[in-house]
């Protein structure tokens, strides 16, 4: 069996408010899953059903195919990384970690021996007898990781858990959940609201929004095939363009006809366009037919967030070249820079 | 800065007349012979000491213990679970429950010692619904006089630290495999000691020095340290060992103030 977590048509509401509509999700063993949504979207909801801090209103939890709804969350075999540590003030770092080992009544010895294992994994080696509170951050957060994964859990469920990082750390905690994530082999089911986040570290990412998953898919198909306008514009910064499907591989926008590679939608078809900002490609030859006015420019490192105004909408395009505000420039893409999005909110 | 500082000088006068200068008083009426009352001469001596001997002070000394420190024990194992289910109410009911405990302690507490009073004579307002007690000079009495006075100051410390308490921590207990009792061991009970540390001094101290409540509800039978030192300023005029029992009180009390502030740092608890 290659499912660790199934879960069937659940639906959960607080006070009336419907928060998971009928939501459906499969994870495999030793995948990275992130839920990815803007607060409010149910994905610190689904993460709290699934670890049993939550009941539900309706559908199945399976776990390993079994039924976990009335599992209390001591019992499952699932840890959690809280999103504010939820460290214990009252013991020190040996003692936060070895609390579920404790509970097991596992031999002394073999405690000490995981204790020592995990934080040397988490790279705290000799923080055993560090008041929590007196640590750092990123410290809290280690701890936060050790004291969950010490338990051997086959689901680790994290919620948030870098959100109260500065970027550098939080960067550097990104690939460090991967390494652990990998050499480990739990499978993990991360919740954030950034999708730069999602993007590096997940296998699969369900993007959320309203209590519905809007799309499920690898970090490359989110990006790159966006289901619709609020995956494209949720997932880096896109230029979402009103237009209408012609016929299989045509595209109309802005007045003009596009060569594309979708097809399978209705002849006149109301569709988004989505181009992304590094696939256009500027220049200066006036002849082109899709032109505009540079109105801002950005300095971002990397490249250059230059934004021309074309008959009154605005285009993001970045470029390593920089321009001047009011140059006069045409906007190129090639026909596979195109993508064609269906107006309806589509479930993945 | 300095002007906010004069703000604080009629305390520093208050403070000097009313607490600091009779402490020094009562320090050197504990080692001389001087009377209060009457003025004159006097001279240091020791012979007050001789107090601690007499069995009544004895048998006062040992009844404080006894009473404030199994009136203690009751108030504890009462007040906790109440502050841990006050604690856990919705946010509406929680105000108006603490209210509730809070209100008694503003009325005044002689008025409060005589209303029981009243009640637990034989013939008392109880008569009408056919109940008669006599419980006046009993142990019965004074607990549960005492009880009614210090109660709220066990419930209201403790309450206050498992009010603040982080619920993701007991969350995490679960997730971690604790069973519910397990979470209360491990999690709840050691993180809100400083409340229990709190409230435990705060009942057993005022109830250890109280001599209006046991004057009132024992009859003249059952006489407490508070009672001694009455005596012996009001009655007896025997101020060196009034103020030699005032001045070991206040080493215990200053005692067990040092204790309060090891375990709980920040004063969180205290009222």
């Amino acid at each position: 069996m290659n499912e660790i977590l199934k879960i069937q048509n659940v639906t959960k509401s607080f006070d009336g408010e419907l928060v998971l509509k009928d939501l459906s999700l499969s994870i495999k063993h030793n995948e990275f899953v992130t839920l990815l949504g803007p607060s409010g979207c149910g994905k610190t909801t689904l993460l709290r059903l699934i670890g049993g801090f939550v009941e539900l209103d309706e559908g199945t939890i399976l776990f390993e195919g079994e039924n976990v709804m009335n599992i209390p969350p001591s019992k499952r075999q699932v840890n959690t990384v809280f999103q504010h540590y939820a460290l214990f003030p009252h013991l020190n770092v040996r003692d936060n970690i070895a609390f579920g080992l404790k509970l097991k009544k596992i031999d002394q010895k073999d405690i000490d021996q995981s204790v020592k294992k995990v934080l040397e994994l988490v790279k705290l080696t000799g923080f055993e007898n560090r008041r929590v509170t007196n640590l750092s951050g990123g410290q809290k957060q280690r701890v936060a990781i050790a004291r969950a994964i010490v338990n051997k859990p086959k689901l680790l469920l994290l919620d948030e858990p870098l959100g109260a990082l500065d970027l550098k750390l939080r960067q550097d905690m990104q690939y460090e959940l991967k390494e652990i994530q990998q050499e480990l082999g739990i499978t993990f089911i991360f919740v954030t609201h950034d999708q730069e986040e999602a993007l590096t570290m997940s296998d699969r990412v369900v993007v959320m929004k309203d209590g519905l998953i809007q799309q499920i898919g690898t970090p490359e198909d989110i990006y790159n095939e966006p289901i619709n306008r609020f995956t494209a514009s949720f997932i880096g910064e896109s230029n979402i363009i009103n237009g209408v499907m012609k016929e299989d591989f045509l595209v109309s926008f802005e007045g003009f006809d596009f060569k594309c590679v979708d097809k399978g939608f209705d002849k006149n078809e109301p569709i988004d366009v989505v181009i992304r900002p590094e696939d256009i490609v500027l220049s200066t030859k006036r002849d082109e037919t899709f032109f505009g006015t540079v109105t801002d420019i950005i300095f971002k490192g990397v490249h250059y967030e230059i934004c021309v105004d074309v008959k009154g909408k605005e285009y993001v395009i970045h470029s390593i070249r920089s321009r001047e505000i009011g140059d006069i420039v045409s906007i190129n893409f090639s026909p596979e820079d195109i993508h064609v999005m269906r107006k309806v909110n589509v479930k993945a | 800065m300095s002007r906010l500082r004069r703000l604080v000088i009629p305390y520093l006068g208050w403070m000097l007349v009313l607490i600091v200068l009779p402490m020094f008083l009562i320090l050197f009426l504990a080692l001389t012979d001087y009377d209060l009352y009457l003025g004159g001469g006097f001279k240091f001596t020791l012979d007050g000491f001789s107090v601690l001997g007499q069995s009544t002070v004895r048998i006062a000394v040992v009844n404080s213990i006894k009473y404030s420190l199994s009136m203690t024990v009751i108030a504890l194992l009462i007040g906790y679970p109440t502050a841990y289910y006050l604690a856990n109410l919705k946010t509406q009911y929680k105000t108006l429950f603490v209210a509730l405990i809070i209100v008694p302690v503003w009325s005044n507490m002689l008025l409060r010692i005589i209303a029981w009073e009243k009640l637990f004579y034989p013939i008392s307002l109880l008569n009408s619904l056919g109940i008669s007690l006599d419980l006046i000079g009993t142990d019965t009495a004074i607990i549960v006089g005492m009880l009614s006075m210090y109660l709220p100051f066990m419930i209201l410390p403790i309450y206050s630290v498992l009010v603040k308490m982080e619920y993701r921590l007991i969350e995490a207990a679960r997730d971690l495999g604790a069973s519910n009792v397990q979470v209360f061991l491990r999690v709840v009970l050691p993180l809100s000691l400083p409340g229990v540390v709190s409230g435990v001094i705060m009942t057993l101290l005022p109830a250890m020095t109280t001599f209006a409540l046991p004057e009132r509800l024992g009859g003249g039978k059952i006489l407490l340290i508070g009672n001694i030192i009455e005596d012996a300023f009001m009655k007896t005029g025997n101020f060196q060992a009034g103020s030699l029992i005032s001045v070991g009180l206040m080493i215990v009390i200053l005692v067990m103030f040092v204790g309060i502030m090891k375990v709980d740092k920040e004063g969180e608890t205290l009222i």
